[in-house]
């Protein structure tokens, strides 16, 4: 049992590794789960290796939409929007200009661009899809669960659509660069709490369902220092606690220890291994950019790159 | 009242305030801040007070029946209330509360695998405009992502126990969502949809329309996404514009009744930085929509746990030592600006909420230090 388990273990790490050598790595995971954080560590280290990198965010309402900075000699971060996406692409398309405004001004075009289900997800991912051949690495800071998957599945939706024409083509390439593990990493962030990993397994299944050959790799963030052995956990699981609180600090920090490691125990026996990222302990002039850099680093101890 | 309640009352005075001066509240928040455990504990605790009570959950993936203590397979009859009085009896039994239950609380989580075609059937005027509506591939293609269906859906299921006049509480569990405001945000989104004018343009034939840009826009349209598309796209255009009156209609008279002061509006969420933001921008809407707020309850807090030192520590005790520390500092700076109308205060829970006892604990053991 053990050997299987270390070998598990050694495959699994290097699904890890091989993820984050991908052309475009899009980091999904229900909301709150530090995706922000976690994909721009990830681009950061891949900058930090000398690799050509763009993070991209979608509509980020803190920064200004369509925003290009450099953020490092091989980082940049580009805040995707899809009002301006869609009129790159409709001018791409469309190819004159003149008739590329008659285009867009119209109202029922506007209409359709702003109320069709769809069109704005796709329009997003399009814009990710078309910048990746200028990038060695494009990580994308992918909305919320079901959000998120709404974006995949409009592609999807739009290449089923359009039996023809350029959008058709387009969509069903998008589709192939996403569902070739040789191109596309999908990465999973959930943190080691019930919920969140059970949702992290329902969004696997879905993302089996849409790339059936591209496997998700998983991560858990904000994994708490685990001070409690095995033993101690297996003669106190969470199901026997008479209550769901904890009165003092140590007992919650004991009984936060057995959870995480309960939970991540369950997953593991359905075969899901994941990388394990650390709480960063707070301080009082922490800011995003402090937690990635402590992301950051754990990637570097990690060797994962 | 018996004197554990009544203690306890005193914690939750804010809340219980709120469950005696409203008929029915809802909660809104992103996902993962415990919205679904909060109504949940919240239409259990007004059962427990002499309310006749039911929560309402919104929720793909169904966490209020865990926290009910329920099985899925007994949520089968999605759509009808489910009495939970004897089991929450039950529930008393074995935790021991000197308390008795002198309402009754109901749960209903609402089935929503077809959410659109429900949206769809209830808009149209006759079946057979639903078939043809259902029968186009866009909107089989839309009914799979269409985002506020399940909030239009909520509000209908509101709507119509509203009406039915049973419950002196019924308590809605919006459906999770990227941010706060998304519940409040969907009807608009619907409405928009819906814009008359744009879908008659859409319904006119092509030889009608008049104006050359706009045969050149649609032409161009077609060229991208093919033949086949635009006679869907017209057909689809032409079904919405049947059901569009009934839609307008309903919601008109729904938004109208969430203006009654019988009705509230509570934010859920954890203390983040942002929080006064959030808030800011939460109050803003619902007093443009002409709601009535209630309050914010920051659930997951940290600060009540009472300090204690472990006798031997070890590398990763002083780590997770100086992990909560750190998380109860930022939780105080995160607080600290009095102008957060707080409703209530609730404590990060050791583990997820399991059963119908647990969620009697949560009911009973609120920490609502609101100073």
């Amino acid at each position: 049992m053990k050997a299987k388990g270390s070998y598990d273990l050694v495959k699994f790490l290097n699904t890890i590794k091989s993820s984050l050598r991908k052309n475009l790595i899009f980091v999904t995971g229900k909301g709150g789960v530090g995706k922000t954080a976690v994909s721009q560590a990830i681009a950061l280290s891949l900058a930090q290796e000398g690799k050509r990198t763009l993070w991209v965010s979608f509509e980020d309402p803190t920064r200004p939409p369509g925003e290009w900075i450099q953020k490092g000699a091989h980082l940049w971060h580009f805040n995707c929007d899809a009002g301006q996406s869609f009129e790159e692409y409709a001018g791409m398309k469309v190819g004159i200009p003149a008739l590329t405004r008659v285009f867009l001004h119209n109202k029922v075009i506007r209409y359709l661009a702003k109320a069709a289900p769809g069109i704005h997800e796709l329009v997003l991912l399009g814009k990710v899809w078309h910048e990746r051949k200028n990038y060695d690495h494009v990580v994308v800071d992918m909305p919320s669960t079901g959000y998120g998957l709404a974006m995949f599945q409009s592609t999807q939706n739009f290449a089923h659509l359009f039996k023809t024409g350029p959008l058709y083509r387009d969509a069903s390439d998008m589709l192939s660069t996403f569902k070739d593990p040789e191109q596309t990493a999908l990465l999973i962030v959930a943190l080691p709490e019930e919920m969140p990993l059970r949702e992290s397994l329902e969004l696997n299944n879905y993302l089996h369902e849409l790339f059936p050959d591209n496997p998700p790799s998983f991560w858990v963030n904000r994994k708490f220092p685990r001070v409690t052995t095995q033993e101690q956990e297996e003669a106190s699981p969470p199901d026997s606690w008479a209550e769901p609180f904890a009165q003092t600090v140590s007992e919650y920090i004991q009984k936060r220890s057995i959870l995480e490691s309960y939970n991540l125990r369950l997953w593991s026996e359905r075969g899901i291994h994941s990388s394990e990222l650390y709480l960063i302990p707070f301080s009082s002039a922490q800011t995003l950019e402090s937690v990635v850099l402590g992301l950051t680093r754990q990637l570097e101890e990690k060797r994962l790159l | 009242m018996s004197k554990t309640l009544q203690s306890a009352k005193l914690e939750w005075a804010k809340i219980d305030e709120i469950i005696q001066k409203r008929k029915v509240l809802i909660t809104c928040g992103t996902g993962g801040v415990g919205k679904t455990t909060l109504s949940a504990a919240i239409a259990l605790r007004a059962a427990l007070d002499g309310k006749k009570a039911v929560v309402i959950t919104i929720d793909p993936a169904k966490r209020l029946i865990t926290s009910l203590g329920l099985h899925e397979e007994e949520t089968a009859l999605g759509n009808h209330p489910m009495d939970l009085t004897s089991k929450i009896q039950e529930a008393i039994q074995k935790t021991g509360y000197s308390i008795e239950l002198k309402g009754s609380l109901d749960a209903i989580v609402p089935d929503t695998r077809h959410t659109f075609e429900n949206f769809i059937r209830e808009l149209s005027p006759s079946e057979s405009i639903a078939q043809k509506v259902m029968s186009n591939p866009i909107f089989q293609i839309f009914a799979k992502e269409f985002s506020g269906t399940n909030e239009y859906m909520a509000l209908e299921r509101l709507y119509s126990l509203i009406k039915q006049n049973k419950y002196d509480l019924i308590v809605l569990d919006t459906p999770p969502s990227r941010n706060t405001l998304a519940f409040l945000n969907a009807p608009k989104v619907l409405v928009q949809f819906f814009e008359e004018r744009m879908i008659k343009w859409l319904v006119l034939p092509a030889n009608k329309l008049v104006a050359a840009g706009m045969r050149k826009a649609l032409g161009i349209l077609e060229n991208l996404t093919g033949a086949g598309f635009m006679t869907h796209l017209f057909e689809f255009a032409s079904s919405l514009f049947e059901i569009r009156a009934r839609f307008t209609t309903n919601l008109n008279s729904i938004m109208k009744t969430l203006e009654s002061d019988q009705v509230g509006f509570m934010m859920v969420t954890v203390p983040a930085p942002d929080l006064i933001p959030e808030t800011f921008h939460f109050i803003e809407t619902l007093e443009r929509l002409h709601f009535h707020f209630d309050g914010v309850a920051i659930n997951r807090t940290l600060s009540y746990l009472q300090k204690t030192e472990d006798s031997e520590k070890s590398e990763n005790l002083a780590l997770a030592h100086k992990i909560i520390e750190g998380l109860q500092q930022k939780e105080r700076q995160a607080l600290k600006d009095h102008t957060i109308p707080l409703c209530g205060k609730l404590p990060e829970l050791a583990r997820d909420v399991h059963s119908l006892e647990d969620l009697l604990h949560v009911a009973m053991a609120f920490h609502a230090n609101l100073s």
